[in-house]
């Protein structure tokens, strides 16, 4: 420790910054790189004063109430996951949209987008639904290449669509309302699936042979399926409901999504303490991921509030003499470029909280901003090099293949993912008119 | 070295014990909650005639807190042995395997110092509790030092492996077993992580 503070007395603020780079690049585990970095910032400009409370901070950060939200809606798409519901869901969907040009490509966003809406992770959603689909491509001779990018692309709704994990933080580090934000999420989240069908129809209407074979499905087919709709769809209006029924909070409403997993679970009979055991690990590993990013990133913002980073950055940007418009164009770009290269938690932790008072201050409304991030970090999850879905859906493909054919079939949607946040600048309202109509 | 690899199973096996533990408190701590919702929203009420009075769980909010902070802190380590802190290996994956070894372990030594420091912060308020015997400012005015004492106990568990696993795998990456720290300390590789995710699905087609 002792060398630590040492490093930074000795070193100009470019020095630290440098030196949070080289480490962030050498894969020091980035919880640790802001953790130390707050503390050494803190022992050199602030004389201790974050260090004398860090203990007591910690304890209030870990038993917040709001967080707990996060456990409680991994632990519920968790269970949902191992209900067995997926490859049902997957076909029932299937039968209602592959008579379109692109055939099961649309299932492969519908679904995805359903599934969002159990699960608030990306990752996990691109993984289930692709799991089930990926056989397809083979038996029904699709473009390999953009059936992969569909799967990819619609995974990225996990994260607007509510409930959302990254909502949630986004609403803790910037103190703006978390049932708002799922609200302001729902609209632009069903609009991203439409433009990404609209994509995928153009792309099958001038090339229909990516298309694919189309499979038979009759009428009564489709009506037996529906039923196998019913679960998520319970789920979404249990849980979204109780929030704007008032009758809870949103860390409430997850402890209501968590018992109807349960009690689906129990109906299709998959429940037993062994499928619990699997939840278990799976929920405590990424709430314990999740977790110890946000701490440190709570001391770093804490640090940067302190030194008054964010008030240079507003200075700097009032120099320039930009508009608000042409600079969240800027931020647009801005982050578009840093999610080629970074991964979204570490991310989202560490910019919003110093943009977030530039944005707020230059008039643009809170809500608003979030589910813009959030676009932009859906962008970032499928933009090469580092995408994390695109590895995902690259890690299903049991016969193996390049990694470039994942990545230029997800570009289209990146289109889709910039057209529609360039949507929400032009008409803040696909955002904020259901929030504002409730509220 | 068997000795090492011995201590490791043991650390990993009350990991995993750890984070059962702590999901199974999650779930009741969910439970509490909706009985919770469901006492405050019938209260009223009539049914055949009577009027359903309207119950409270006291302090459900307060436990679940705890059960959190408890649940969480004591997954960190089982985090740290499946390797799921969040590095970035855009640089990383570029190296060859030798460098990326030095890198684990130098990552693992930072990581250590931080937690250390943490765990240190976390007994001096733990100490203060049992010192003033102090009580959350709620009507149950529960005594702190129990839900603390469990928290303080699972950063220490936490501290201790991310010293075990720096330990064990600076010995690896001495007597040249570079392969062996990559097991314990590099990143995940795509398949691991997409197998961990799918674990979902793989189980239920067992």
């Amino acid at each position: 420790m002792k060398a630590v503070i040492a490093l930074f007395k000795a070193g100009s603020p470019w020095s630290i910054i440098i030196a949070l780079l080289v480490l962030v690049l050498a894969a020091v585990p980035v919880g640790a790189v802001l953790g130390l970095l707050s503390i050494g910032l803190d022992e050199v400009y602030m004389r201790g004063r974050l260090v004398r409370a860090m203990g007591e901070n910690t304890w209030e950060q870990q038993k917040n109430f709001l967080l707990i939200a996060i456990p409680m809606f991994i632990l519920m798409g968790e269970i949902i996951l191992r209900a067995g519901l997926a490859r049902r869901m997957y076909e029932a969907v299937a039968g209602w949209l592959s008579w379109l040009p692109g055939g099961l490509m649309h299932a492969n966003i519908a679904s995805c987008s359903i599934f969002a809406a159990t699960s608030g992770s990306s990752v996990a959603t691109a993984a289930t639904i692709g799991t089930v689909a990926y056989p397809e491509i083979e038996n029904r001779k699709y473009n390999e290449s953009l059936f992969l990018g569909s799967i990819a692309a619609g995974g990225t709704l996990g994260i607007l669509i509510p409930p959302s994990i990254n909502l949630i933080l986004y609403g803790f580090i910037t103190d703006t309302s978390v049932p708002e934000l799922f609200l302001a999420g729902f609209l632009p989240g069903f609009l991203l699936s439409v433009l990404f069908l609209v994509i995928i129809l153009i792309a099958c209407l001038i090339r229909p042979e990516w298309g694919g074979e189309k499979p038979e499905v009759t009428w009564g087919d489709r009506f037996r399926s529906l039923p196998d709709l019913l679960p998520p769809l319970l789920l979404i209006v249990g849980v979204m409901g109780s929030i704007y029924g008032g009758i809870a909070t949103p860390t409430e409403a997850a402890a209501v999504g968590v018992l109807f997993a349960l009690l689906l679970a129990m109906w299709t009979r998959t429940l037993s303490i062994e499928m619990l055991k699997g939840a278990f690990e799976s929920t405590m590993r990424i709430t314990a991921m999740i977790m110890f990013i946000i701490l440190a990133a709570v001391f770093l913002n804490f640090v940067l509030g302190f030194l008054g980073v964010t008030q240079a950055l507003i200075k700097f940007i009032e120099d320039l003499g930009w508009s608000p418009l042409q600079t969240m164009i800027a931020l647009v770009i801005f982050y578009l470029i840093l999610g080629m290269f970074m991964e979204t938690l570490s991310m989202m932790l560490t910019t919003v909280p110093v943009v977030f008072p530039l944005v707020v201050g230059m008039g643009y409304d809170p809500v608003w901003f979030g589910i813009l991030v959030i676009v932009l970090m859906e962008a970032a999850l499928i933009t090469p090099p580092i995408g994390v879905n695109l590895y995902v859906v690259q890690g299903i493909r049991s016969r193996g293949g390049k990694f470039n054919d994942v990545a230029w079939g997800a570009l289209p949607f990146v289109a889709m993912m910039i057209a529609m946040a360039f949507l929400l600048i032009a008409f803040p309202q696909i955002a904020l008119w259901l929030p504002q109509s409730v509220y | 070295m068997n000795l090492l690899d011995r201590i490791y199973r043991v650390l990993e096996r009350v990991s995993l014990w750890a984070v059962w533990a702590g999901g199974f408190a999650l779930l009741l701590a969910a439970i509490m909650i909706v009985i919770e919702i469901v006492g405050r929203k019938i209260g009223g009420a009539s049914l055949l005639g009577t009027t359903i009075q309207s119950f409270r769980v006291p302090g459900s909010d307060e436990y679940s807190g705890y059960v959190f902070a408890g649940a969480t802190v004591w997954a960190y380590a089982y985090c740290l042995i499946h390797r799921s802190h969040i590095r970035i290996d855009a640089l990383y994956n570029l190296f060859p395997q030798r460098v990326r070894a030095v890198l684990d372990v130098v990552g693992l030594a930072l990581l250590g110092i931080y937690v250390v420091y943490l765990t240190e912060r976390a007994w001096v308020v733990f100490i203060g509790t049992l010192e003033k015997g102090s009580k959350a400012a709620t009507p149950q005015q529960t005594p702190l030092w129990l839900p603390q004492g469990v928290w303080v106990t699972g950063m220490t568990f936490f501290a201790i492996v991310t010293l075990f696993v720096l330990l064990y795998a600076t010995v690896c990456l001495f007597s040249g077993r570079i392969g062996q720290v990559q097991a314990l300390a590099g990143t995940m590789s795509v398949a691991e992580e997409v197998d961990e995710e799918t674990r979902g699905v793989q189980e239920m087609k067992r």
